[in-house]
């Protein structure tokens, strides 16, 4: 069977020649031709997409089918080529690897990530017999970009909160600490699940201008994770008059007032959830109940108990809020917000200076290992 | 004759990672084993967590089904603080809850995890469309494949003889495949999004009862949208299984399994007897259509094929195992003759009881726990299916690969009906001013609890014990420990295991068939 080109109905062969003509006929001569060839294949294929599947639990995944800007038959059939994703693809087993491979090392795809790298266990996690170590190594030097969906591929999540049994990395810290990469370039889009249609907002953004856009210091791109969830949260004006929820089920759940007091983590997570929200921009998590947090690395181990103030803030009609017992590990979660974002103001003049500021290390290391 | 072993690594449209090893002798399945090539060591790092924060764990388990997950997590965790039964908005929003999961669940399985078995895509550019609709769709899919992408259906055994369906039928699944994605979406939102804040991962448990009472407009919301999704249920879905069904009834002889079911139930009535749910709890024995009591602490775990010390296991209560894992794994290769190693699977092995029984679970064990209960709007509909078929009075013709796929739609038709009665009693609890919640309880110093409340694929319990106000010990057994447990420590098949065995396969290098089983157990 001859080559077919990316027209239908027309062989390769065909598609040269035409291409041929065209560039002839604009003055480029039968040598423009690959030129124009690559000009209108831009113009008419839909760009590849790998999606692996690591140590995860598929939720980002299904975050992906709640996705409706755009709706998900749109997005699979119209807008990219989805060439593996092993929720959604028809093939199995050494077809379904066949794919992969295929794509990959063709060079011309975009990579996502969803899920943990197992590095202390390399056979924790494997897909047609490789580890996820290995696959993960040969694959990143290929993709024209590299997007890592939720905190597992981010930071290793809750698999690898303490002890970490199974040495699980995000996959940009598995590959400068395992991998021998130096500098790796990976855009991660954290949360758990991970947010697929921010995540689509940034894959556009590289499609569009045809660059990265500018990411924080744990790798996540600024125009989305740039603010606290608590400077852009609804319920702002009431953590102002000191209007706190004070126990669940209390009465004023019904007057939207602030989740503060049980324990909320708005305050020191970065994230964009109270304006691009969830589902097709409908509803988010506050709209039922406290933030915990899971778009920091290691939030499982800093973040927690969830249902515990967090402290050191300066909080509106409340005195000295302060769990001893607690309060080591949420400095320590705070610093780390804190610190990676050099943020201003507006969430400086709530510290009391209980917890040491840190410059932002630059690091993209989770610390998850062992 | 002609001996193959056949490796499907990865066992695609499922959640988690799965490798199924058969061996082939004279066209049929004579030995099959199954591995989980996933671990990550939930019973390892909930230790020493706060029991409060029990059920965040547990949700993230599993993406899919994260809200039965919560279920069993923030269960487990109450019942050990002391809670021993919730109040009854609790009931009612945990049951809206499961209901929205369930209806999301049924209806992705039905098409994006499982069409691609019997619904050849290719095959519907040959449809000669009735329908402008249908039309539209099919000009879609030639673009589509003309432009030599085929993307997400590259490669699959288009060509395998075992595609049944005309033309036509299969432009109309594929249309409904495209649609299902929206109605997927719809039943997410009335629960998941608008109560639970966004799905997958809500957030309106806490252990002791529920963050916060919904509003009126949000439960309105709610009914409205399980209506859309009971519309499409009803004149999509249903209409689908009875339209594709026949020219698939081979698959009536094929997959029995064990024939031993069970079932911790799922949705609670008033009472809050889990023998008295809309899917009761029970067992079922030896494929003796009777229901018996169950209790989820004779669970026992076996460890001699899994990458665990053989000695962890024993038989013991899950609390009592624990996970110590081995750090070096070797699985057969794919190519070549080698059958799996002794130890095959990050699963450890589950049995039941005394006597060490392996369980299926799942949908059919639901609905055949509910007919046998009895609950009248099961009986109704499993005798009309029966009767529909030519099989009145033989129950028993539902233990096979398409019983289970008949008993998964069953069962989402009667959640749907029973959607609408969840929100109009909490609405009536709201009437008459009861619009309480119960809060969160103080952490004891000692506790125990369980949960034991079905997943939408089947049984699922956690198990929490406090010790000094933190978690001594935790344990998940979910539904695919059950159906994709390895052999025991005595040799005996896992269900999905013996259900391979004896399956017919045409052509080994393209095991469509091995799928389709495996698919009907919704791994």
């Amino acid at each position: 069977m001859p080559e077919m080109s990316v027209f239908p109905g027309v062989t390769r062969r065909d598609f040269l020649k035409i291409c041929g003509g065209l560039a002839a006929l604009i003055g480029l001569g039968q040598a423009g031709a690959a030129d124009v060839a690559e000009a209108l294949e831009q113009i008419a294929k839909r760009p590849n997409v790998v999606w692996s599947l690591f140590q995860e639990c598929l939720g980002c995944s299904v975050n992906l089918l709640q996705s409706r800007t755009p709706q998900v038959a749109t997005l699979i059939l119209q807008q990219i080529s989805l060439n593996y994703h092993e929720a959604v693809m028809a093939a199995a087993g050494d077809e379904a690897a066949q794919n992969y491979w295929d794509t990959v090392n063709g060079g011309d795809f975009y990579w996502i990530v969803e899920g943990a790298i197992a590095t202390k266990i390399p056979g924790a996690m494997t897909v047609h017999g490789e580890t996820s170590m290995d696959i993960a190594k040969k694959t990143y030097p290929k993709p024209k970009a590299t997007i890592a969906i939720g905190s597992c591929a981010c930071y290793g999540n809750v698999q690898a909160a303490r002890p970490n049994p199974t040495g699980a990395k995000g996959l940009a810290a598995f590959l400068k600490e395992d991998a021998g990469v130096a500098d790796p370039v990976v855009i991660n889009m954290s949360r758990c699940p991970g947010n697929a249609e921010d995540m689509l907002a940034a894959l556009t953004y590289v499609l569009v201008y045809k660059k990265l856009p500018e990411l924080d210091s744990v790798g996540r791109p600024k125009f989305l994770y740039g603010a606290l969830v608590h400077d852009n949260c609804e319920r702002r004006a009431h953590f102002e008059n000191g209007d706190y929820i004070e126990s669940f089920g209390d009465p004023h759940c019904a007057d939207d007032w602030c989740w503060f007091k049980m324990g909320c983590k708005g305050p020191v997570t970065y994230a964009p959830c109270p304006v691009t929200r969830w589902n097709g921009h409908q509803s988010w998590c506050v709209k039922a109940g406290p933030c915990i947090g899971c778009s920091e690395p290691n939030f499982w181990d800093t973040m927690e108990p969830f249902y515990s103030p967090v402290p050191n803030i300066k909080a509106p009609g409340i005195n000295g809020i302060s769990d001893s017992k607690f309060t080591g590990i949420l400095v320590g979660a705070t610093a780390v917000a804190i610190g990676a974002h050099l943020v201003g103001t507006a969430v400086t003049h709530r510290l009391r200076g209980g917890g040491p500021l840190e410059e932002p290390s630059g690091d993209t290391s989770d610390g998850g290992g062992e | 004759m002609a001996k193959t072993k056949v490796v499907i690594d990865p066992v695609t449209r499922i959640e988690g990672h799965l490798r199924v090893t058969c061996v082939v002798e004279n066209g049929k399945v004579t030995d099959a084993w199954n591995t989980c090539t996933l671990f990550r060591g939930f019973e390892i790092f909930m230790k020493d967590r706060d029991p409060r924060d029990v059920w965040h764990y547990t949700m993230r388990i599993c993406g899919v089904c994260p809200t039965p997950h919560g279920w069993n997590g923030v269960r487990a965790s109450e019942m050990a603080m002391g809670v021993d039964k919730m109040d009854d908005n609790t009931r009612l929003i945990r049951n809206m809850m499961e209901a929205s999961q369930l209806a999301y669940d049924h209806i992705l399985w039905f098409y994006v995890l499982n069409a691609f078995d019997y619904v050849n895509v290719p095959n519907a550019l040959k449809a000669k469309p009735k329908t402008p609709t249908l039309k539209a769709v099919q000009e879609q899919l030639k673009g589509f494949v003309a432009a030599g992408q085929l993307g997400f259906l590259a490669n699959m055994y288009w060509d395998h003889p075992g595609y049944k369906l005309p033309p036509d039928l299969d432009l109309e699944l594929t249309a409904h495949y495209l649609q299902s994605i929206e109605m997927q979406q719809i039943a997410n939102d009335a629960g998941g999004v608008f109560l639970g804040g966004k799905y997958p991962m809500i957030m309106n448990y806490a252990p002791g009862g529920c963050t916060q009472l919904p509003g009126i407009e949000d439960i309105l919301t709610y009914k409205q949208r399980m209506q859309q999704v009971t519309d499409f249920v009803d004149t999509v879905v249903v209409p689908d299984l009875l339209a594709i069904a026949p020219y698939y009834i081979g698959l009536a002889q094929v997959g029995k399994g064990v024939g031993n079911f069970l079932s911790w139930g799922v949705l609670d009535e008033k009472s809050q007897d889990p023998y008295d749910r809309v899917f009761p709890r029970g067992g079922i024995f030896g494929g003796k259509l009777v229901a018996e009591k169950v209790d989820p602490d004779e669970t026992k775990m076996y460890t001699k094929t899994s990458f665990f010390p053989d000695s962890l296991g024993a038989g013991k209560h899950p609390l009592d195992v624990g996970q110590e894992p081995q750090e070096y794994v070797d699985l057969a290769p794919i190519t070549g003759n080698a059958l799996p190693n002794a130890k095959y699977d990050w699963t450890q092995a589950v049995r039941y009881g005394a006597q060490e029984a392996p369980m299926e679970v799942g949908p059919l064990a639901q609905m055949l726990l509910a007919y046998l209960a009895p609950r009248p709007e099961a009986v109704q509909l499993v005798d009309s299916t029966l009767a529909a078929v030519g099989a009145a009075g033989h129950p028993e013709i539902l233990i096979s690969a398409l019983g289970r796929i008949v008993a998964r739609v069953l069962k989402l038709k009667i959640n749907m009906d029973n959607a609408q009665r969840w929100a109009d009693e909490l609405l009536a609890n709201m009437a008459t001013g009861n619009i309480a919640v119960n809060s969160m309880p103080e952490v004891p110093d000692s506790g125990e609890g369980k949960g034991g409340w079905d997943a939408p694929r089947g049984a699922l319990c956690h198990y929490v014990r406090i010790k000094n106000k933190k978690i001594d010990s935790f344990a998940a057994v979910p539904a695919s420990n059950w159906n994709f447990s390895p052999r025991d420590d005595k040799g005996v098949r896992g269900p999905v295991e013996e259900a391979l065995v004896g399956l017919p396969v045409e052509d080994p290098s393209k095991p469509l068939e091995i799928l389709r089983l495996v698919h009907t157990f919704d791994p």
